[in-house]
């Protein structure tokens, strides 16, 4: 099957740090790419480059539906259909939380407002935002909802590729759950994704296939039930950590 | 002090606040999107005013007042833009952007208000009123040209705040003065946006510019006093809602009227600074602090 996004010889350090090293991969249409790895590990730089939110690769291609795209600017990225969530869940605090997704909409597409507005309501929807908040302001939200404002404003752009950071960082496990289900629902709708999370439990039950980092390396990739019974893998995640 | 007398000062100070209110904007906005404060926003103002007068007096194009006023304006804001690109933009991403700006938008100060200087000369100028005359408004005669500032000034400052609310474009502005990265994954162009929000503020300097060199005689340095009443008003009300420092710039400009009253004007500057000073103690967690930036 055709990649949607592929990433070829991707690489980022700080000054002496090697945060992502010469990273491959491909993810296909409807498939969910789980990305694990201890904290540290070069996740979210990995998808900070592939966004080029914050900043861009010191090397390597990303490429969308076979288009190199590491020459863009992160808007155009954006508007080419890569969405992506931060681990933090990041808003913008003074504007209601349909305003949030609607400015999205209208990065997205620039159609009237009434769609605009329309597509906006729907993806709040879809991320399972209560109808009856669609006004508050999104600074005064509790976190889960901040991170369900934050979700469905990547789902707003219509993306290719959805890329998701820890979407369950410091949530409940009932919010864990309905994170899970939300996924699911996206993963049933044919959403391609990126997932990274720490929790392996969350990230083998919606992965079609496993990446693991360790200090910006790739050291396992493949089935998850093969990824996580692999030793180094094993060795990254326990041998180090506790 | 007589009832008169009060309406009267209550009066020069509201007429002063509704300017310090537009002043303010330009750099409240700009503090607050791009993360920078704008030396060169006095060097705006008086820039406004004599482009005003060059286009409008019979002295110069002789287009009239208003037409005069518009391509002031509009001109501002694309020399707002040229600032950006060149003095600001530069420096973007820089650790040490703050500093950095500081000296390259005095540079540019220095910069433009010398060419004002070569262009028009030192001598002094004055714009032709839209309209002379007095008019009596309950207790006070007031010029009439104080009375056509504080309407067009009241009216710019509602449609900013509509803009800024209701549009597609001025809420992205307001986004990406918020989150500059959450607004680059909503496919807002931060680059574009950063030099529009640039270009508002230099025209509403320009429109500020056009009123004082209304009222006042104009020289390259006006924009001096007016930079320094914009700051304290900045400080004054902080930066977490577009009101506040509308609200700040009416106390200062109410405070001005009283000062100079019974202090004198040249004592007035020191009042305000002192005032200024004794909020940042008060309060120095951040009137012009980053947990406040948002529009
Ligand atoms: N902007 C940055 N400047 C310097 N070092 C960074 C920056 N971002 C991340 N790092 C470092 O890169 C490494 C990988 O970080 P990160 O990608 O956030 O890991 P993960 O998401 O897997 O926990 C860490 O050692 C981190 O300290
Ligand atoms: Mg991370």
């Amino acid at each position: 099957m055709a990649a949607v996004l592929e990433a070829r010889g991707l690489s980022k350090s700080f000054g002496g740090l090697q945060a992502v090293v010469d990273i491959d991969f491909s993810v296909a249409q409807g498939e969910v790419l789980g990305i694990a790895g201890p904290n540290g590990s070069g996740k979210s730089t990995l998808f900070n480059i592939l966004t080029k939110v914050p900043f861009a690769a010191d090397r390597g291609a990303v490429l969308l539906d076979g288009r190199p795209i590491q020459r863009l600017r992160a808007h155009e990225i954006a508007r080419l259909g890569v969405a992506r969530t931060f681990q933090r869940e990041s808003v913008f605090p003074s504007l209601s939380a349909v305003d949030n997704v609607l400015l999205a909409a209208e990065g997205a597409r620039r159609g009237n407002f009434a769609a605009n507005l329309a597509a906006a309501e729907q993806a709040l929807d879809l991320a399972g935002f209560p109808a009856t908040l669609h006004n508050m302001v999104a600074g005064q939200l509790p976190v889960f909802l901040r991170k369900l404002v934050m979700i469905a404003s990547a789902l707003a752009l219509q993306p290719r590729v959805l890329l998701l950071d820890e979407p369950a960082s410091s949530l409940t496990p009932q919010e864990i759950e309905r994170i899970r289900d939300l996924i699911a629902k996206l993963v049933g709708e044919g959403m391609t994704i990126l997932l990274i999370e720490h929790v392996l439990p969350l990230l083998t039950a919606v992965s079609d296939r496993l990446m693991v980092l360790d200090h910006g390396t790739l050291i396992a990739s493949g089935l998850p039930a093969d990824v996580i019974a692999n030793p180094a893998v094993i060795e990254a995640y326990l041998g180090r950590e506790r | 002090m007589d009832l008169q007398t009060l309406v009267s000062i209550l009066e020069s100070g509201a007429a002063l606040g509704i300017l310090y209110a537009l002043m303010a904007f330009g750099l409240a906005i700009v503090w607050t999107t791009l993360g920078i404060f704008n030396f060169a926003h006095g060097a705006f103002i008086a820039t406004g005013a004599y482009l005003a007068w060059q286009f409008g007096n019979a002295a110069g194009f002789g287009l009239g007042y208003w037409a005069g006023a518009i391509l002031a304006v509009l001109a501002m804001f694309a020399l707002g833009v040229v600032v950006q690109t060149l003095l600001v933009r530069p420096f973007e991403r820089h650790r040490d952007i703050v500093l950095l700006t500081v000296i390259t938008t005095l540079a540019g100060a220095s910069i433009i208000t010398n060419l004002l200087n070569v262009i028009w000369g030192p001598r002094m100028k004055q714009i032709e009123p839209a309209l002379g005359g007095e008019v009596t408004v309950g207790l006070v005669h007031v010029r009439s040209q104080e009375l056509v500032m504080v309407v067009v000034v009241a009216a710019t400052l509602f449609a900013i705040g509509w803009f800024l609310l209701r549009t597609p474009l001025g809420r992205s502005m307001r986004a990406v003065a918020q989150n500059r990265e959450a607004a680059q994954l909503m496919g807002l162009d931060v680059r574009l946006l950063y030099a529009l929000t640039f270009g508002l503020a230099a025209a509403v300097a320009g429109l500020a510019g056009v009123f004082i060199g209304s009222i006042r005689f104009m020289s390259p340095t006006m924009g001096d006093d007016p930079l320094q009443k914009a700051l304290v008003v900045v400080i004054l009300g902080g930066v977490a809602r577009f009101t506040s420092s509308i609200y700040a710039a009416f106390a200062v400009g109410i405070i001005e009227a009283f000062s100079t009253y019974f202090v004198g004007l040249y004592w007035t500057p020191a009042v305000l600074f002192g005032l200024m000073i004794a909020v940042l103690i008060i309060k120095p967690e951040g009137l012009f602090g980053r947990r406040q930036r948002s529009v």
